[in-house]
């Protein structure tokens, strides 16, 4: 179902899912409730459908989208603005920028893939967060996100795989 | 359709402009957040001013899970901890009663010295009902913010010592900075010995120490108590002891924010600062060698007008006082000093 100008309802509501799950994951990572009371920090999730639609469907993943997670993301977390905002616009610059290699890995590739996009998220923000605070953190908080982050993103990325067969559309535009 | 439709016909690095455009304005924003820090303060107090009904309830089975899972290490040892427990609290009777026989002297000794007494700490319970243990944040965030008087910079404690202070207050909430977190640096002293050093939090489990003087001789196992300096935190707070992790001193925190559910906030209470007594020799007209009038000489001068005040009526009562100069102009740092003094020799006596 169509309007006037060629945009339609599900068409909308599907540009919106990745949006969706981005937010969602913010919300769920920085949600302040401790499962484990705080020895294990919580997954980067909002990064999972970043690095998972800009692969698959990057019309509906543009930077904008990425900068409003990143900003969402430092506002939810607490910490100085910026950090991940500009991460996640690095970390998004580096997917799109080697988007065929990163689309042809599958399988434990594919783990491999996100691991290299987290990595690279988490160097920026290290890099980032010296520069706000005017010395080097410590890397071993970072170092559990990452391992973390990339360890839920067996379960998540199945979940994004079928949220995105279902709704999104599994069309993948011409890049 | 809709695929179609939504198609954005992108070649290879077609988002190169706008991935430049956001680069630049998440730099901006980078710059922004650090020149000013306090730019998501208050949407920070809403938001949890606004989710705190749903922590509260959403919490609690967490809280439950998280207890019992750090409590399983401590099911396999329980006959020797309980062992150790019984010992440790036999010392600790001891040590309880050598405390008050020392507390009763020193208040003998203070009242015979006629020193100025300890600022009165109020404490105000408070729960906590969310964590947030993010690499470069470490936080709690409680039920009481300004509704019941808790202001931002106070210490925040367990039953075994201190855990963070206040850096955000809001209405019904309040978010706690802990002493682990990197952006956590507080003055302390370290017995015995009265080391002044700066406890410096780097996100790791034991903060860093930082002594104030160069060559400060800092033993492992010494007792690292706040210092009082700055006025914000009250003085002899406990915190932790002296570790050595083989290449820089640090503090085993005697509190554990992990698995504290209630926490004191300490408010201190500085007793309000009095001027001096004003003679009758610092009037303008004896300075100027004009005999006092009879009333004035009789009685010391004390923060009422006097009637001889050169001040125009119109000038409000708060400045019609005879307080020196350089205490209305706020410089009244030397009138401090004492108190500063008087926590030193605090904690020497301890």
């Amino acid at each position: 179902m169509h309007d006037r100008l060629g945009i339609s309802v599900s068409g909308l509501f599907a540009a919106g899912v990745p949006f969706a799950c981005g937010l969602l994951g913010v919300i769920v990572a920085n949600m302040p409730v401790s499962v484990l009371h705080g020895l294990i920090p919580p997954p980067m999730f909002s990064l999972m459908p970043i690095y998972f639609w800009c692969l698959v469907r990057p019309d509906l993943m543009p930077p904008l989208v990425a900068f409003t997670l990143g900003v969402l993301e430092d506002f939810f977390s607490g910490g100085p603005p910026g950090i991940w905002a500009l991460s996640f616009i690095a970390t998004y610059a580096l997917v799109d920028r080697e988007r065929d290699a990163f689309a042809g890995l599958s399988g434990v590739g594919a783990i491999l893939g996100f691991a290299a996009a987290m990595l690279a998220a988490s160097v920026c923000a290290y890099l980032v967060a010296a520069f706000v605070y005017g010395r080097f953190p410590p890397v071993a908080p970072l170092s559990i996100e990452f391992a973390v982050s990339v360890l839920f993103y067996l379960p998540v990325a199945a979940l994004l795989g079928w949220i995105h067969r279902r709704i999104v559309g599994p069309l993948r535009s011409e890049f | 359709m809709a695929n179609g439709t939504w198609k954005i016909a992108r070649g290879k690095g077609s988002a190169q402009l706008p991935l430049a455009i956001f680069a630049i304005l998440a730099i901006g924003l980078v710059v922004l957040g650090k020149a000013q820090s306090s730019l998501f303060d208050r949407a920070h107090t809403l938001y949890s001013d606004s989710i705190a009904p749903v922590l509260k309830s959403v919490g609690r089975p967490f809280d439950g899970v998280g207890n019992w899972l750090s409590g399983i290490d401590g099911i396999l040892d329980v006959y020797q901890e309980n062992q150790r427990l019984k010992q440790e609290n036999t010392r600790l009777r001891q040590w309880q009663s050598a405390a008050l026989v020392l507390e009763s002297r020193v208040q003998r000794y203070q009242l015979l010295l006629n020193a100025v007494p300890d600022p009165s700490i109020d404490a105000i319970t408070a729960r906590v009902i969310g964590r947030d243990n993010r690499p470069f944040l470490d936080t709690l965030i409680l039920d009481a913010g300004k509704s019941r008087g808790i202001k931002p910079g106070e210490a925040v404690v367990d039953a075994r010592g201190m855990i963070g202070r206040v850096f955000l207050a809001g209405d019904h909430t309040s978010w706690v900075i802990l002493l682990t977190d990197l952006n956590s640096r507080i003055p302390v002293v370290i017995e015995p010995g009265n080391v002044q050093a700066i406890m410096a939090g780097d996100n790791s489990g034991a903060p860093a120490l930082e002594p104030m003087a160069q060559g400060a001789a800092i033993k492992e196992g010494g007792q690292v108590v706040t210092s009082g300096d700055g006025g914000l935190l009250p003085n002899g707070l406990a915190v932790g002891s002296v570790v050595w992790d083989g290449s820089a001193f640090r503090v085993a925190l005697l509190a554990d924010a992990a698995t504290a559910d209630d926490v004191r906030i300490v408010d201190l209470k500085q007793p309000p600062e009095q001027p001096p007594a004003v003679t009758p020799s610092d009037l303008p007209a004896a300075a100027a060698g004009l005999p006092p009038l009879a009333h004035v000489a009789a009685t010391p001068m004390t923060t009422t007008a006097p009637p001889q005040n050169p001040l125009p009526s119109s000038t409000p009562p708060a400045a019609q006082t005879s307080v020196p100069a350089a205490a209305q102009h706020g410089t009244a740092a030397p009138a401090q000093q004492p108190n500063g003094d008087d926590e030193t020799d605090d904690h020497a006596d301890q």
